[in-house]
């Protein structure tokens, strides 16, 4: 070969716009285009400095023998410089002369480094990818409008217990899901997405490869190109676990509130600040105001001032101290009415053991206490109505035996008296004695009479009109003893009563203003009537005698207890009004002064 | 027969007044023997004897339940006024109440004068009644 025609040969090679080189059948880097060179920082070659290719690929241990090959093949390799690694692929080729004989070999040698770098990335998103898939247990599916092809990825395919290798058609896949409900909804949706193109992200239920129902979110979503859908992508993960529990927390709130709203009693659960963070119905209907009204609240919105004071001294005893309150009857008037608690507060811990507010109970108690309260009444009536028996025995016992001693005595002194005179008084003594009797018997038998009949009928009647009737029957007794009456009852009052029973209350009271009249004064009687809340107080007032209260006051209303030297007091008018005014339900009083005049208050109970 | 120069009756009851002035005949001459109605009118009269210096009564029948003054006013009264005399206080009561009796029983401990329970009817007053006589018996 001749030197010129070398140096021309190689001066093309040299201006190769692709890196290539020739190496000799040894592996001797011959000549190489600038390129080559500059990837692997060479200097020209010369025969002076030669270089062995296999040193520049000291990844490729094999390379020697590939060569003898005399076959075209590839490498892979990279050469780090000071600016970083680059990625290069030779390709070598078997270099042939005219007569088709190995000369050597050709290499031409790319950079790859962009294309190296992508799948690097690629690379590490797929990783990434398959790590979410992995972390969120999220698998996702592809549907290629064009081909219909469907791709579940691995977890996709483990979501549906189906094996890796399994390749599902569109058909089959939507067949994975409930039939009814679930498996319509997704046709629904897939259709849409292709059609509207709406994504998609919705909870149903899947049946298993291994028939298990388990619960799936699964979403879609459109890829749009040119106006039309090319693409669904979509994930699907369980939730199965999730949604059970939610169920379970759900069923659990279900049944808790359930309790909570029909317990008979008024619960609510306060924070540290005693605001109202949750209540049942019972307490919602008993402040009257909606749940929503209520929470957020705390007893000085709701109460007033001194019944909020009480409650959040409470609240912070138990919170503070962490001593519960057990049933404490307490009484809250709220809206004007008063209702009686049983009422508990016991501390509130959160799931850290610390304190955060308090449970209340309060079970009202009201009608309990209402029925006690009767209960004593009855009590209270009963014994009263006893006493007053034990008095009525007494009274029974001590008048009829005085009469009877009375009897006794007189006939006693009958047998032995001779003296038919002193017979004849003693005979009219006895006969004497016997009308006292009956006039005793009398009077008891009326006592008995408005004791007994309390089914005697009460009719509502005029005050005034009532007053001025028996003024009237009684017009020439007043007439006599001069006495001037002022009614002063206004005309509108109406007082439940027994008529009967009213005639002889005013008859009575006043019969009494004239009987004790004092002998300086015209007799003058006042009489008044005040309506009020309790009922109709009627006044008696008289000017006359006056009593001793001080000295007589325990007796006036008493049998047989007179007080006044008169023929015709006989003890008995002021009793049976007394027992007349109280079998109605009413009472009286009196009040008076010697010498100035007497006041008789009755009091008309309005309830009974 | 028993000579008693002064007897009071108090009793509101003329039944029972007859039946005593009856039965004390049979025991006693007492030319002066005086009627009340009530406990009021019987110490009115005492108190005006004994200011007066009469004779005070030696033997009180004495009703419970009188109008105005009732027995046991009466001896208050009685036992306020502490008089030096000797008096014999019979108190006739058709009451047979317990109550009436421990009362008397508690009058009884504090009066100066003898005190007798006589419940009604009673058919004979007894010397005893009149007289202190058998006081130690």
């Amino acid at each position: 070969m001749k030197a010129v025609e070398r140096v021309d040969q190689f001066y093309l090679l040299k201006q190769l716009p692709k890196a290539t080189a020739l190496l000799c059948k040894k592996g001797v880097l011959l000549d190489a285009s600038s390129s080559w060179l500059d990837i692997f920082g060479l200097p020209p070659q010369n025969p002076d400095h030669q270089t062995m290719v296999f040193q520049l690929y000291p990844n490729a241990s094999d390379l020697k023998k590939r060569l003898k090959e005399n076959k075209p093949f590839t490498l892979g390799h990279k050469v780090t410089k000071n600016n970083g690694t680059c990625h290069y692929k030779s390709y070598f080729a078997p270099w042939f002369d005219e007569k088709e004989n190995v000369i050597g070999t050709i290499i031409q040698t790319d950079d790859v480094t962009s294309e190296v770098e992508k799948e690097q990335q690629t690379a590490w998103l797929q990783h990434i990818l398959e790590t979410k898939v992995e972390v969120s247990k999220t698998g996702w599916w592809e549907f290629e409008i064009a081909t219909k092809q469907l791709t579940w990825c691995k977890e996709t395919k483990r979501i549906h217990q189906v094996p890796d290798c399994f390749e599902p058609t569109t058909m089959e896949a939507i067949e994975f899901f409930k039939p009814g409900y679930s498996q319509n909804k997704v046709s629904m949706l897939f259709h849409k997405a292709i059609e509207n193109h709406q994504s998609y992200d919705t909870n149903l239920i899947i049946i298993t490869f291994n028939g298990e129902e388990r619960w799936v979110r699964v979403t879609g979503k459109p890829h749009i190109e040119n106006g039309s859908t090319t693409k669904i992508f979509g994930t699907i993960r369980d939730i199965h676990d999730e949604v059970m529990a939610e169920n379970k927390v759900k069923e659990h709130q279900q049944l808790l509130s359930t309790l909570v709203d029909s317990l008979p009693l008024n619960v609510y659960v306060k924070d540290l600040e005693s605001r109202k963070v949750l209540i049942n119905k019972g307490e919602s209907h008993y402040i009257n105001k909606s749940k929503e009204e209520i929470i957020g609240k705390n007893d000085f919105d709701i109460y007033n001032e001194d019944t909020a004071k009480i409650s959040r001294e409470e609240d912070i005893q138990v919170m503070k101290h962490l001593t519960p309150i057990i049933g404490k009857e307490t009484a809250i008037t709220h809206n004007g009415k008063t209702t009686h608690f049983l009422t508990s507060k016991i501390p509130y811990f959160d799931l850290d053991g610390k304190v955060c507010g308090l449970i209340g109970m309060s079970l009202d108690i009201s009608s309990i206490k209402k029925k006690e309260c009767e209960l004593r009444d009855l009590i209270k009536i009963t014994s009263m109505q006893n006493q007053k028996l034990i008095g009525f025995a007494h009274i029974v016992s001590h008048n009829l035996r005085s009469h009877s001693a009375n009897f006794s005595m007189l006939l006693e002194f009958l047998k032995s008296e001779s003296d038919p005179k002193e017979r004849e008084r003693i005979v009219q003594m006895l006969s004497q004695a016997s009308d006292n009797l009956l006039e005793t018997l009398g009077n008891l038998n009326q006592v008995v009479d408005v004791n007994t009949k309390t089914s005697v009928t009460k009719k509502q009647l005029f005050l005034k009109h009532n007053i001025v009737k028996v003024l009237q029957n009684f017009s020439a007794f007043l007439d006599k003893n001069d006495s001037h009456v002022i009614n002063q009852v206004a005309e509108d009052i109406k007082v439940d009563c027994v008529p009967a029973y009213l005639e002889s209350i005013v008859l009575n009271l006043i019969s009494n203003a004239v009987k004790y009249r004092s002998p300086d004064r015209k007799p003058l009687i006042i009489i008044n009537a005040v309506k009020s809340k309790e009922g109709v107080l009627l006044s008696i007032s008289d000017n006359g005698l006056g009593i001793d209260l001080e000295k007589y006051g325990d007796k006036i209303f008493g049998m047989y207890k007179t007080f006044h030297n008169r023929e015709d007091s006989k003890g008995f008018g002021l009793y049976l009004v007394k027992n007349q005014i109280e079998a109605m339900g009413g009472s009286i009083t009196v009040q008076s002064e010697v010498d100035k005049g007497t006041t008789f208050n009755v009091y008309f109970n309005e309830e009974s | 027969m028993k000579k008693v120069s002064c007897i009071f009756i108090v009793d509101d009851d003329p039944i029972t007044v007859f039946g005593i002035k009856k039965m004390l005949k049979s025991v006693t001459n007492c030319d002066d023997v005086q009627i009340f109605q009530n406990g009021k009118e019987a110490f009115d009269a005492l108190l005006e004897r004994h200011e007066s210096n009469k004779t005070i009564p030696d033997v009180i029948f004495l009703d419970i339940n009188m109008p105005i003054m009732d027995g046991w006013d009466f001896l208050d009264e009685l036992i306020a006024l502490d008089l030096k005399e000797h008096i014999i206080i019979n108190m006739i009561t058709s009451s047979i109440d317990p109550l009436d009796h421990q009362k008397w029983s508690n009058f009884k401990d504090k009066c100066p004068y003898i005190l007798n329970f006589k419940n009604k009817p009673i058919f004979k007053i007894e010397a005893t009644d009149l007289g202190s006589m058998d006081m130690a018996s």
